[in-house]
């Protein structure tokens, strides 16, 4: 007991075997409120420090390399624990490609709505190709340890580490941070995405498409997702294949080198016998920012406008509502983005033709 | 605007179109996508393209290749047969019996005179290499000119006459330069100062003055070249050839569809980097490619974009340059490749007797076919 305890209680004539208990359970009070005290000083710092970060990152500035360590360290605690086929309640967003388009990305919040008042499903390929993958892929991370249940991230093909080598984020990153430790940190980040997801039981999100080594969703969940997407198998194939509408045989040899054509005759069964609705992927670029194919039972979502600054496409989200009924919404690229490529090709690398 | 720029500038823009193309080229080059030892003499500053830029820049020479080196080995037959104007060639015959650029020959002989003297003229040629490349093949024409800007070919000239590599390919003791360094005059190939909106009054009388020779068979290439300049100056390039050269066979490639999206974003683009193409709206599609030629008299056109190109590379090859690098940009490389062309057409002038001209069309013919 303090001293001024003893003084108060001298003063009093109240005996000290008296008022021990009472003190006692006083102080544990006082001390535990200290503690929640400082817990909540501790929450709304590190809340106030996720929302600063998000408001850097929304302005298409970089955080630094020390923050995006820390990001990573605690998105790796909320991803380790979901699924390989996460489970998505709607209402839900599903969003394809944005390949580091920035600008266009914010141009997305503004016609879907800000996280975390619409909840999101974002089906990879955050990275490579554009001029802000670094920004782009931090930003949804941070949305992601802050309103971890408002937005989901699956893995892409351009989620690995040889294939953001070839085609840009690695090079970004160096740009941006003079070392490749952020493309570590990141490409950590990578291994531990999900590699798809499931909306109410009835519709499942994936970046590519089907594999021919997997027929049910439970096989998807046995997959030890933890490591760099391999050449093929059953994990490649779900971030590299393509619905083929020419198919009539099933499976087919895939342009692309990895993962397969799966034509019609596949996809019907498989959405049959695991009780689905429709597939909806992304991977592909559609002028029209989504098509639907094989009676509407599968849907590709594109989600970069006028892709590599240089397509001239729309792009589309895809909303979910609770009763699973399904809307498009197309949007084109923000000025910003197309002003950016075209007045400042120096600084950002103009977009490629033969000349 | 740009309307508003100085033609002068303009034509700098245009000029830094060949920097552009010889990087692209060198980046395709150090993939192992093409063979070419000489690409790296004009490029400072390397740097490597993206794959589907890669996958371009190697159809787009791979292509050019095939109809010079099928024009340089075609031959007039010594029964000749009646040759028809129709004549539909097949554009994937000419990519597939193209040389891979593995294979190599060391004998620097021109193919043997039982065949027909030929020039080749390149317009608006840049840094490209083709000359020596055919040559240190053992592949050559009477003659190869070669045209360009003053700016152009000064760089050029410079580079190859510093160039042991160059030099020992032209083998000619007497190689000079001309015209305060913007030209090259050697035996078989003359590098030559000018401007082809002048091609009549300024750059005819010039090939004549270095020996050019209007009866000859001579392959003209365009390379991105006619689309820069206007309609106008084009069409004058095309008609003259027409109509004076006894026999031609004309290659053009170059940029076409520019009003569906990706079109009018590529000119936005092109735009914004201070590059116009004036051709593009003349001659926007295959058909008009090949009328640009037929409406002018020439006996037969084609014209077929780089996917039906990249389609007709034989699985052996396909195999090959898909080794090289991961290739993930299968739909916008459908999309790119849509918007550039491959177009020829050849004619053989009636001033001749009955049997040469069907043995010039028939030489001209087996260039496009094989």
């Amino acid at each position: 007991m303090t001293d001024a305890a003893l003084r108060l209680m001298d003063r009093h004539n109240v005996a000290v075997d008296k008022i021990q208990p009472l003190a006692v359970a006083c102080l544990e009070l006082i001390e535990s409120c200290l503690y929640r005290r400082s817990l909540y000083l501790m929450i709304t710092a590190s809340l106030a420090y996720c929302h600063r970060q998000i408001q850097t990152l929304l302005q298409c500035k970089i955080i630094t390399e020390a923050e995006v360590k820390d990001l990573c360290l605690k998105a790796r605690e909320i991803l380790v624990e979901e699924s390989n086929v996460q489970r998505v309640d709607a209402p839900v967003t599903v969003c394809g490609d944005i390949h580091g388009q920035f600008h266009d990305l914010k141009e997305l919040f503004k016609v879907g709505g800000e996280c975390p008042k619409t909840n999101y499903l974002f089906m990879g390929d955050f990275v490579d190709r554009g001029h802000h993958s670094v920004e782009t892929f931090l930003l949804l991370l941070a949305l992601k340890v802050r309103y971890p249940d408002r937005i989901t991230l699956i893995r892409g093909n351009h989620e690995s580490r040889q294939i953001t080598k070839v085609y840009g984020f690695y090079d970004e990153c160096f740009q941006k941070f003079g070392s490749a430790n952020v493309w570590r940190y990141c490409c950590e980040i990578f291994d531990y995405l999900s590699l798809s997801a499931i909306i109410d039981d009835r519709i499942f999100c994936v970046h590519g498409g089907l594999s021919p080594s997997i027929n049910t969703i439970d096989q998807i969940r046995t997959i030890d997702r933890m490591q760099e997407v391999p050449h093929n198998g059953a994990m490649c194939d779900l971030l590299w294949s393509d619905p083929d509408p020419d198919s009539c045989t099933g499976w087919g040899l895939s342009p692309r080198g990895a993962g397969f054509l799966f034509g019609e005759s596949v996809a019907k069964p498989f959405l049959h016998n695991n009780g689905l609705e429709l597939i909806a992927r992304a991977h592909q670029l559609v002028m029209e920012g989504y098509k639907l194919m094989f009676d509407e039972q599968v849907v590709t979502v594109w989600s970069a406008p006028n892709y590599c600054y240089r397509c001239g496409n729309v792009a589309a989200i895809l909303e979910v509502d609770s009763n699973l009924n399904r809307e498009y919404r197309i949007f084109k690229d923000s000025d910003r983005s197309s002003m950016n490529s075209r007045t400042n090709p120096q600084r950002e690398g103009p977009p490629d033709y033969f000349l | 605007m740009m309307h508003d720029e100085p033609q002068v500038a303009r034509d700098d823009v245009i000029k830094g179109t060949d920097d552009d193309a010889i990087i692209s080229k060198l980046s395709a080059v150090n993939l192992g996508y093409l063979d070419d030892s000489f690409v790296k003499h004009f490029v400072k500053r390397p740097s490597r393209r993206p794959p589907l830029i890669n996958r371009g820049s190697y159809i787009r020479t791979r292509s050019l290749d095939a109809f010079t080196e099928q024009f340089i080995k075609s031959n007039i037959p010594p029964e000749p047969t009646a040759a028809t104007t129709t004549t539909t060639p097949h554009t994937s015959a000419i990519i597939q019996s193209s040389s891979t650029p593995t294979t190599k020959t060391t004998a620097i002989s021109p193919i043997p005179a039982a065949g027909i003297k030929k020039q080749i003229v390149s317009l608006g040629c840049g840094s490209d290499t083709r000359y020596f490349k055919f040559k240190a093949k053992g592949l050559s024409a009477l003659k190869y000119f070669e045209i360009d800007f003053p700016e152009s070919t000064a760089k050029k000239a410079v580079v190859i006459k510093k160039n042991k590599a160059f030099t020992d390919i032209i083998g000619d003791p007497d190689l000079k330069l001309g015209m305060g360094g913007t030209e090259l005059y050697s035996n078989d190939y003359c590098l030559l100062s000018g401007d082809l909106r002048e091609f009549t009054e300024s750059i005819v009388p010039k090939l004549k003055a270095h020996g050019f020779d209007t009866s000859l068979p001579t392959l003209f290439l365009s390379e991105c070249v006619l689309i820069y300049i206007q309609p106008g100056d084009s069409d004058a390039i095309v008609n003259w050839v027409g109509t004076n050269m006894d026999a031609s066979l004309f290659v053009v490639y170059e940029q076409i569809n520019p009003a569906d999206a990706f079109g009018a974003m590529m000119l936005r683009n092109l735009k914004a980097r201070r590059i116009e193409l004036p051709g593009i709206h003349a001659y926007p599609s295959l058909k008009s490619q090949e009328e640009r030629f037929t409406s002018r008299g020439w006996q037969a056109a084609g014209a077929v974009n780089m996917n039906k190109l990249h389609e007709s590379l034989s699985e052996q090859e396909l195999k090959r340059i898909s080794s090289l690098e991961i290739f993930d940009e299968v739909e916008e490389w459908q999309l790119l490749a849509d918007h550039y062309c491959v177009a020829w057409a050849y004619q053989a002038k009636p001033q001749q007797s009955e049997t040469y001209r069907a043995q010039l069309i028939q030489l001209l013919s087996n260039s496009v076919s094989s």
